[in-house]
């Protein structure tokens, strides 16, 4: 199940995670990338094509499959993605675009059940508040992230990039 | 070349995995329908199989956990490559009974590697230096000796999964390709010398059953009495044992110097005898000949097979008769006349009757043997 493309569209895989589900499956994205379809503001949902739902505390144990699920944007807490192009608008993944612009910053962020740890791009004033606001859309970039069950330590999903949705994040720490 | 099974719900993809392993040499029948391609792997039990995890009805992990719990099965090679493609995935599916893991993308480099490995693992798993060398005789014709051979050959491969092959030295027209409903386009008549004779000239000689058994086939046109030549024989049964894991070979009802030369190598010799006075009787005819040429075996047995629905002589009598005990004995199987029609040995089938049950016997023990020295080394 890699990417498939179709004309200007094309659908990436994605392991998407909510307080107690991880569900693996494909989202059909344009140029934009997922953070596109994140942040569109016609739509409170995202679908996913060929679910597979895992409960988080057995991630590898597939307990249903489905041909289209559909989740509220709102209860999405982060999505694990392979492959950073498939996250971010074609073009932009390289150079001073507005996702990859600024220094890179480690940072350590925990969402409901999970800690992740990566880096992010930021230009402008170094401090959480101003890198949460400033950033665009409602989720945030992690790039060359890890995400680990806080209670269970020994159950991590590492990604070349991780989407946190910004109000679901509970501390936010800042390294250099 | 082994066969491997593909199954993934994603035609696209099983088709781009087929390609890369029919590229790497291998025979690969794909499968889109997991339910499906899981009764196909019970039925015909592939050399190996690439699964994926994510595909409707049933997961990779559902099948890869059946098949170990399969008799005949537990050592199938299962390659997982999947999409998930985190830590816990790959811990979740060595759990389920996966043998190796890749997460797609792949690259073909990549694929055929982890397969060969795969494939290089299991034959130093079970495989012994030397095969083994089945050798069924006996001077009496008519009591059932190629099917014997055919069903025991057969069971051997369907229980064990390694190479096995079966030699049919018949010089009046081989009987062994009918029972397996094989066209035999080469056959011994067609091996060179053997001063010429090697592995890679030696296997293109073989016919392969989809059971993935191997056969020598013997010429449909009846042959010189003496052919093969006895140093012939003695230059391809080292080149099978070398290779195949068992050779189990239906020996001509010629006394002869390529009879004894077979004889002398055979790591298990079994004498096939029917219930009647006159297979007794040549039977103590052929061992008094062999105990005269000073041959030794390594292991000798005597197969007692009901060929009719009546016995002529009950088992007692016949070893009063061979002043011997019979190891085996085979009832009548009403099955084998419809099995020999059809061409399926009775073995590959789901039969229950007396033949396959007392030849997938015999292969158990002679498969155990194998084991048992591979766990000692």
């Amino acid at each position: 199940m890699g990417s498939t493309h179709f004309g200007r569209n094309q659908l990436i895989s994605v392991d998407l995670f909510t307080d107690a589900y991880r569900v693996t499956g494909r989202v059909l994205v344009g140029t934009g990338g997922i953070h596109a379809e994140l942040a569109n503001p016609n739509s409170d949902f995202l679908e996913l094509q060929d679910a597979y739902v895992s409960r988080i505390h057995q991630p590898g144990e597939i307990i249903s499959h489905y041909k289209v699920a559909a989740f509220r944007k709102d209860n999405i807490n982060f999505i694990v993605l392979q492959d950073r192009r498939e996250g971010i608008p074609v073009g932009t993944q390289h150079g001073r675009s507005v996702f990859t612009r600024g220094r890179s910053l480690s940072v350590f962020l925990t969402v409901p059940s999970f800690e992740v740890a990566g880096e992010i791009m930021h230009d402008g004033k170094i401090a959480p508040r101003e890198i949460l606001v400033q950033s665009i859309g409602r989720f945030l970039l992690v790039f060359s992230a890890k995400a680990s069950a806080s209670l269970y330590p020994e159950i991590s999903y590492s990604g070349d990039l991780i989407l946190i949705h910004k109000e679901r994040i509970g501390i936010f720490c800042l390294g250099t | 070349m082994a066969r491997i099974y593909v199954i993934d719900d994603d035609e696209q993809l099983l088709r781009m995995v087929g390609l890369m392993l029919d590229r790497g040499g291998h025979a690969t029948t794909l499968i889109n329908d997991p339910v499906e391609g899981l009764e196909q792997i019970k039925q015909n039990k592939p050399d190996l199989l690439v699964l994926d995890v994510m595909m409707p009805d049933m997961s990779g992990h559902d099948i890869a956990r059946q098949i170990r719990a399969q008799k005949g099965l537990e050592s199938l090679p299962i390659l997982i490559l999947t999409a998930r493609s985190q830590e816990v995935d790959r811990a979740t599916a060595l759990k389920s009974g996966a043998d190796d893991y890749l997460s797609k993308p792949v690259t073909s480099q990549e694929l055929i590697e982890r397969v060969d490995n795969l494939l290089h693992k299991r034959e130093n798993r079970t495989r012994p230096e030397q095969g083994i060398l089945i050798v069924m005789f006996g001077m009496r014709g008519g009591v059932g000796q190629t099917t014997l051979a055919v069903n025991l050959a057969s069971a051997l491969r369907r229980l064990s999964q390694e190479e096995v092959c079966l030699v049919d030295l018949s010089p009046s027209g081989g009987q062994a390709a009918m029972h397996l409903r094989l066209q035999a386009r080469t056959t011994w008549a067609d091996l060179p010398t053997a001063s010429e004779l090697d592995w890679s000239v030696f296997k293109e000689k073989l016919t392969i059953h989809p059971s993935g058994l191997r056969l020598l086939a013997a010429p449909s046109v009846p042959q010189s009495a003496t052919e093969p030549a006895p140093e012939l024989v003695e230059a391809f049964l080292p080149l099978l044992q070398g290779q195949m894991t068992f050779t189990v070979v239906d020996m001509p009802r010629v006394f002869s110097p390529t009879f004894t030369a077979v004889l002398e190598a055979a790591d298990i010799a079994l004498h096939v005898l029917a219930a009647d006075v006159v297979s007794v009787q040549t039977a103590v005819q052929v061992d008094r000949l062999l105990s005269k040429t000073g041959i030794s075996f390594r292991q000798k047995s005597y197969v007692l097979n009901h060929i009719q629905p009546e016995a002529e002589l009950p088992q007692t009598t016949v070893e009063r008769g061979l002043n011997a005990r019979v190891a085996s004995k085979i009832n009548f199987d009403p099955n084998q006349s419809r099995a020999l029609a059809q061409g399926v040995p009775l073995t590959l089938t789901s039969a229950k009757s007396p033949l396959p049950t007392m030849m997938n016997r015999m292969a158990e023990v002679i498969w155990q043997r194998v084991v048992n020295a591979a766990a000692k080394k």
